[in-house]
């Protein structure tokens, strides 16, 4: 007959296997998620020519227009709209609008080099930094920064304050990519023009 | 063997039926005392307080001392299992006479090993969907991750996820797979976020939407339908040692918070933690019938299409009350829905022990059976001829 020892003997490895399952410092997870297809913006108007598209209808205080080969992807909560180049580029751009000032002209420039690791700058170095373009919707200044390492990121952001609101554009990916995605970056930023339904 | 040695007398007290009377006793107590701290707690919180827990403990207000106050129900449980097998097998004879009462103490044994393994293993979230949503994951609606995801790729997010348990305990987060470390500044499980006012000393956040806004932390919500809204500064710092930036990481921002960092593009949120699934559900159709003429809820059901890849599994099937889906190990359940009758929610179980309770009853069950078969027989044969 089982004793008390072989009975604690054998009841303690079953014990501490369900004690072991549950210890242990918790691991990090892995996984490969398939992106959630966002929806896409309404389709522009045909029938304009040219190789610029029709701007679409969106009462929100600027409108713009995309160069041929682009697409518009709808945003979602602080980012109003993507915009993807065409050719697969591995750069968007995306647009952001906030009250006022956004905590100011050095601070914005220094998180955007933030995002690409490089270190702020000041007031002098900013400046150097920034080039204007006169546009419908007033002067927007336009930044133009290049990460470092092996893989090189690029960001060109452009901001334009339209009367208590700034508007933030910003093309930004591998800096092969945002060279050849630029032209069409610029054209859509000097050709924003004030919402006529707002 | 001398009598009064001390694995002897702990086997006496371990199998005297005056244990089992105290511990039933105290269960008692621990019931009441557990429904009624639930009207403050919250049915999860006061279960693991006072029933899954060892100790129940006493927290003096505005003090970090914790005093014991009551065996918690892990205790007692395990106290009455240990009196179970050492009552069965010091004073029960090994006989078929006595088969019955064996089968039922086993089965009452397995009894109290489910819901520690339950209490130990079991897994719960929820997947909401909506009709014609797929979902390959579920959410815990009580725990959190901080999340970095690697979204270079046009198809796929590469997503890593950092459980709160490793926030909370962790400065420093690093994995092989990550070309950067995590410094974790702070990590709440409840705050209030707002925005900074004016004047005030500079944030330690440098980057993303965090960037003028403040929080306050406050104590974890207890009841069963709020929700917490954790906040975690983390701040990445590159192989070379610069640091990225700064950010305030909550799920209540909802945000795109991110860096480039060697040509890929990294983002980082604070979300309710995933748990991802081999295999998705498609909601087809989710039915919210009502009694004729009433507004009495009679059935809800969700008609979804599991599609399993590495089984080729491809079929639909229709989850109500009381007929979960079981597959891979989990079981889905209907549990609730919303937005207009389009959206199902299933609470989803990981429970590696669910059939214990089940084998319990059959086994208990048999052991009555055949307890009441051998006085039956014994009735029936002490009877004058």
């Amino acid at each position: 007959m089982m004793t008390m020892r072989s009975l604690a003997g054998a009841a303690l490895p079953v014990m501490a296997a369900l004690l072991l399952a549950s210890c242990g410092e918790e691991q990090i997870t892995r996984a490969r998620v398939p992106k959630e297809p966002l929806p896409s913006a309404a389709a522009p108007a045909m029938g304009m020519g040219g190789g610029i598209e029709a701007p679409s209808e969106r009462p929100r205080g600027l409108v713009w227009t995309l160069p041929s080969g682009w697409t518009e992807v709808a945003g979602n909560g602080i980012r109003l709209a993507t915009f993807v180049p065409p050719g697969g580029l591995k750069t968007e751009a995306t647009v952001v609008a906030l009250p006022g000032d956004s905590g100011g002209e050095l601070a914005n420039a220094n998180r955007w080099r933030g995002q690409l690791g490089l270190p702020p700058t000041d007031e002098a170095g900013m400046a150097a930094a920034r080039t204007t373009v006169s546009t419908k919707v007033g002067t927007v200044k336009i930044y133009d920064f290049t990460g470092e390492g092996a893989v090189r990121s690029r960001m060109i952001a452009a901001a334009v304050d339209t009367g208590g609101t700034t508007w933030f554009f910003k093309l930004m990916g591998e800096a092969g990519a945002t060279q050849s995605a630029r032209a069409g970056f610029l054209a859509i930023i000097k050709g924003l023009k004030p919402d006529a339904a707002k | 063997m001398p009598r009064n040695n001390l694995v002897d007398r702990l086997a006496a007290a371990l199998s005297s039926l005056k244990l089992t009377i105290a511990c039933l006793a105290l269960l008692m107590v621990l019931v009441v005392a557990c429904t009624l701290a639930q009207v403050e707690l919250g049915t999860h919180l006061a279960v693991e307080r006072y029933i899954r827990a060892f100790i129940v403990w006493w927290v003096p207000e505005g003090s970090a001392v914790r005093v014991p106050v009551f065996p918690g129900g892990g205790l007692l449980g395990g106290l009455l299992l240990l009196n179970l097998i050492f009552a069965q097998f010091r004073r029960l004879e090994l006989s078929w006479r006595k088969g019955g009462l064996w089968i039922m103490h086993i089965g009452l044994a397995l009894l109290f090993i489910g819901e520690f393994a339950t209490a130990l293993l079991q897994v719960e979230s929820n997947m909401a969907i909506e009709e014609g949503q797929t979902k390959s994951f579920s959410e815990d609606y009580r725990r959190m991750e901080v999340v970095v995801i690697d979204e270079t790729d046009k198809e796929f997010d590469d997503e890593r996820g950092i459980p709160d348990s490793r926030l909370r305990s962790s400065n420093v987060i690093t994995d092989p797979s990550l070309p950067f470390k995590l410094i974790v500044r702070a990590y709440h499980d409840n705050a209030a976020l707002s925005t900074r006012p004016a004047g005030t000393a500079p944030s330690i956040i440098t980057q993303g939407v965090g960037v003028g806004m403040t929080y306050q932390a406050l104590p974890p919500v207890t009841g069963d339908n709020d929700q917490n809204t954790a906040v975690a500064v983390v701040e990445p710092v590159l192989p070379d040692g610069r640091s990225v930036g700064v950010y305030l990481l909550s799920n209540a921002l909802g945000a795109r918070q991110g860096f480039m960092h060697e040509g890929r593009s990294w983002r980082l949120a604070l979300r309710l933690r995933h748990y991802q699934h081999p295999f998705s559900l498609t909601l087809n159709d989710f039915k919210h019938d009502l009694y004729p003429g009433t507004n009495i809820p009679k059935n809800f059901s969700s008609l979804v299409r599991l599609k399993d890849p590495r089984s080729a599994d491809d079929r639909e099937v229709l989850i109500y009350m009381n007929s979960p889906l079981r597959h891979d190990g989990l079981t889905f359940y209907q549990a609730s829905f919303g937005k207009d009758d389009t959206l199902s929610v299933l609470q989803v179980v990981r429970n590696p022990s669910w059939t214990l309770p089940y084998l319990s009853c059959l086994l208990v069950s048999l052991g009555l059976l055949w307890h009441f078969g051998v006085m039956l027989r014994k009735a029936l044969g002490a009877r004058p001829a």
